[in-house]
């Protein structure tokens, strides 16, 4: 609201992912691979190893080819497009830690000057000075990660630095050291996986059985390491974010799923090249990389979404309004706009009335500065697809929008803004609907549910919901007329007596036998 | 005039450093990015000369097979540095660099795409020059026509940061990042005024590399110094004509604090001015005197000095179109006195690490005199090219 918002019609989201998504993947290999070029060239040297030092000179060119050209400008590919996308968030970022950026930018610099002259000194200098630059090299990449990674898990984890506005307590936040150990970890298997793929155009056989042994050495020991480091990695995010990322949108679970199952495809492949590493394939070798690809991403976005519906925990919705009312905040805080409006705080929409003819276009312009950092209409996360599968008319949108923040176990953010603009942004909501949506026809018990329920509820024998409603029948629907006196902050949905009646009968089917016998009454809970 | 709230509101954090240090830190490492990336671009403008004129010239070839192996070198000091303005540009002009972003936010994005794709091509000709000097060629082309769009963009974004009235209708035109600033009569001009400044410099580095041959291989270093003290003649007599456009262009309010209005950016001006005519006879009579020693060490230290003037009156030039909105005093400071000394003793640790990892390859073991141009200006450039960077 503060600055504009890039419309990407395919997701901005997406191009984030896709952005950082590759560049993770070689900058983490930057970092080890560093480590492994000079500790092969010192192995090398002392076994007599020609030919392994000989596949390394043209393994240091693909290296540096990779890192220092696209593993560089993705990297500052990565700022620009976060800066486009979460202005607000970048430039707070950047005001906080702007000498931690500098200080990365010092090693970055020592690390992109020691990789061209360590390529260039090859058969030029002394093996024990060509080894210096990559020691200095190796240790000024590892430098960075030291630097970024610090900024990286302040974004999940800020800890106490929302208090005190420190920077080294917001650097060494609680997840702090877990990601480092986690992602050096990284590091150092993607430096055995990348060995593999020159490895694997290699014809002399035993050379390339040597260097697919070694390559193993370093990732298979890595790939278990990151277990416990993973570990230790969950147990310091915070409760709260960590229970919002399970539940009725497990995005996060899925990923983490992801992760593990495709890390674990990585480590079996690895010990398949360590039975026959005479016959490594470059598509095998490949296979193996964009496997790797797979699970570091997948992890990535476990990171990503647990944050939700934050983009710096606690401080900043995705969406680019503060959490708290605070010195500074310009207005762009949920109470605030509550108060005013949106359209009397934004600064970059068009519209700053609502009449009945503008509605549809001012609930667009609502939907692009609250929604449109994480959803489009129609593609990437598309309302669109959402609204028609769950059949919402307007008034049930409307309802709901007034739930946001409890939906999905709280991965969105709560909707801001007064009750008029609300109606016009369901009004510009339902405006995507191909379809007539007439949920007053849906009487099947489970669809009710499904439509209506599911978003904050889980039907889960477990689910609070189950005792918060009452067995017998009758009372159970007439409970359900006035949803707000379940629990205060429930949408004002309002079905009708056929979907209660249906509704009901399909709750007590899912309901733990125990609880029938029991007749709760109806009180707390959601 | 805008709606002056259209410009964003400053976010709750303070500056972690006094508002001074950071106008210092941009326009020292800008500085050092415009140098890096006129070496790369001029390079590459008279590589790709030397390439499609080399027909029958054997020193032209050798010239662009010599800039060749550079300009990959070039292109990587140009972005490491300019990372560094990059972060200090946003650190205290954020709220106007990253709307005018958000407003061209399509090609602004692309810029990396095509930076890396002229990237790679700059090291298949580095590595490809001599033995397919045609394919070579042409990509060497490419990559020059990319990275002239990417100088584009970058002008672009300038331009279009300092003019914070023209930037709602362009938004609410198309939301979609598609914008440009074509409108803007100083775009085009501007844009001139920088590319063949990179031309000049490119001249510059080819009587560097004619320095360093000097000794040895007399009759080609003779040609280099011809050619490139012509190209820098040439680029810079051509800048008298472009630089007025650009003078004219620009609003008459602005134009006239370099014409009296300002003493600060008048003297800039006449000192720019002064030293442009006075390289260009400086670099005239080494020609004819066959001195290279005047033209290198003269040459670079008059244009080192012009750049720098250039580089202050363009930051008095932003800041008088941003004055309506823009005041230094509107940052709350809270310098991070816990972190701020560490980046200053790893950055001038850095520095000496630099010069180290430099001199013990043998970069500085040159039979020739140290240069008179500070190391950390373009070291990359001077005594060092006979060692080539590229493998």
């Amino acid at each position: 609201m503060n600055y504009p918002i890039w419309d990407v019609s395919f997701g901005a989201g997406l191009l984030i992912a896709l952005v950082a998504g590759l560049h993770v993947f070689v900058s983490h290999f930057a970092v080890g691979g560093g480590l492994f070029l000079v500790l092969t060239e010192r192995k090398a040297i002392k076994n007599h190893d020609h030919a392994l030092l000989n596949w390394l000179k043209s393994h240091t060119k693909f290296f540096v080819l990779l890192t220092v050209v696209y593993g560089a400008v993705s990297g500052v590919g990565i700022w620009f497009t976060i800066g486009l996308i979460s202005p607000t968030a970048t430039s707070n970022l950047i005001h906080i830690f702007v000498w931690g950026w500098a200080i990365e930018w010092v090693f970055f610099f020592l690390e992109i000057t020691s990789a061209l002259l360590y390529l260039s000194g090859w058969d030029k200098l002394s093996p024990k000075l060509h080894q210096w630059y990559g020691w200095i090299y190796f240790i000024t990449a590892y430098a960075s990660l030291v630097v970024i990674n610090g900024i990286i898990t302040f974004m999940l984890t800020p800890g106490s630095w929302i208090d005190v506005h420190k920077f080294w307590i917001g650097f060494f936040n609680p997840t702090y050291f877990p990601s480092l150990f986690f992602r050096t970890a990284i590091c150092l298997a993607l430096a055995g996986i990348y060995a593999l793929i020159t490895a694997s155009v290699q014809k002399d056989k035993d050379l390339k059985a040597r260097i697919v042994r070694w390559g193993a050495l370093w990732t298979i020991p890595s790939l278990l390491a990151l277990i416990p480091f993973g570990y230790w990695y969950i147990r310091e995010i915070p409760a709260a974010l960590f229970l919002s990322a399970r539940g009725p949108m497990p995005t996060a679970t899925h990923y983490a799923f992801l992760a593990w199952s495709l890390l674990a495809v990585t480590f079996v492949l690895m010990l398949l090249a360590l039975f026959t590493p005479r016959r490594m394939h470059l598509a095998f070798a490949l296979v193996i990389g964009l496997i790797a690809l797979g699970a570091m991403d997948s992890f990535e976005f476990v990171r990503e979404d647990v944050r939700k519906p934050f983009v710096i925990e606690n401080y900043l919705y995705a969406n680019s309004l503060y959490a708290n009312t605070m010195p500074g905040d310009g207005g762009f805080t949920v109470d605030n706009l509550n108060t005013v409006g949106v359209l009397h705080s934004a600064a970059w929409i068009d519209q700053r009335t609502i009449t009945p003819d503008n509605k549809v276009a001012v609930g667009h312009e609502i939907f692009r500065v609250e929604c449109q950092a994480c959803h489009t209409a129609n593609a990437y996360r598309g309302v669109h697809q959402l609204l028609e599968q769950r059949q919402w008319d307007p008034a049930t949108t409307r309802a709901m929008l007034s739930g946001l923040a409890l939906m999905h176990n709280g991965v969105m953010p709560p909707f801001a803004g007064t009750d008029p603009e609300r109606d016009a942004l369901a009004a510009y909501l339902n405006s995507l609907q191909t379809i007539t949506p007439n949920p007053a026809t849906f009487t099947d018990g489970k669809l009710v549910y499904q439509n209506n329920c599911s978003m904050c509820h889980q039907d889960h024998p477990n689910e609070q919901f189950f005792s918060g409603i009452v067995t017998d029948p009758t009372a159970a629907a007439d409970s359900l007329k006035d949803l707000t006196s379940l629990f205060p902050l429930m949408p004002d949905l309002k079905l009708n007596e056929a979907q209660r009646t249906a509704l009901v009968h399909y709750i007590n089917t899912l309901r733990p036998p125990a609880q029938h016998a029991a007749n709760l009454p109806v009180e707390g809970g959601k | 005039m805008i709606d002056p709230s259209m410009v964003p509101t400053l976010d709750p954090n303070p500056l972690p450093a006094p508002y001074w240090l950071f106008k210092l830190l941009l326009l020292v490492t800008f500085f050092l990015h415009i140098v890096a990336m006129n070496f790369m671009l001029g390079g590459a403008v008279l590589a790709v000369f030397a390439r499609f004129t080399s027909k029958g010239k054997e020193f032209r070839n050798r010239i662009f097979l010599d800039l060749a192996k550079k300009i990959p070198v070039f292109l990587a000091a140009t972005i490491t540095i300019g990372i560094a303005p990059l972060l200090f540009v946003q650190a205290i002009y954020g709220q106007y660099f990253y709307t005018s972003t958000i407003l061209i936010a399509w090609p602004w994005f692309l810029l990396l795409v095509l930076l890396v794709v002229a990237y790679y091509g700059f090291y298949y000709v580095a590595y490809n020059g001599k033995r397919r000097p045609g394919p070579a060629g042409i990509v060497l082309l490419v990559s020059l026509a990319l990275v002239l769009i990417v100088g584009f963009i970058q002008s672009t974004n300038v331009t279009l940061m300092q003019n914070p009235t023209h930037w709602a209708a362009k938004y609410f035109a198309s939301p979609t990042g598609w914008s440009n600033n074509l409108s803007d009569p100083t775009l085009i001009p501007r844009y001139l005024h920088f590319v063949t400044s990179a031309i000049s410099v490119g001249g510059i580095l080819l009587v560097l590399l004619a320095l360093v041959r000097w000794d040895d291989d007399r009759d080609y270093a003779s040609y280099l110094f011809q050619y490139g003290g012509k190209a820098f003649m040439y680029a810079t007599m051509a800048q008298f004509i472009i630089g007025s456009w650009f003078l004219i262009s620009i609003p008459r309010n602005f134009r006239m604090l370099f014409m009296g209005d300002n003493p600060l950016a008048s003297a800039l001006f006449i000192v720019g001015i002064l030293g442009t005519v006075g390289a260009i006879f400086l670099m005239s009579d080494a020609l004819r005197k066959q001195n290279i020693r005047m033209a290198a060490y003269g040459v670079s230290g008059i244009l080192a000095v012009v750049i720098l003037t250039m580089i202050l009156m363009r930051d008095i030039l932003r800041d008088a179109y941003l004055e309506p909105y823009f005041h230094p005093h509107q940052f709350a400071v809270k310098t991070q006195w816990a972190v701020l000394p560490v980046f200053l003793v790893l950055f001038l640790g850095g520095v000496g690490l630099w010069l180290l990892m430099l001199q013990r390859y043998g970069l500085f073991a040159s039979k020739l005199p140290p240069s008179d141009l500070g190391p950390s200006i373009d070291a990359p450039a001077e005594p060092e090219p006979e060692v080539e960077l590229v493998g």
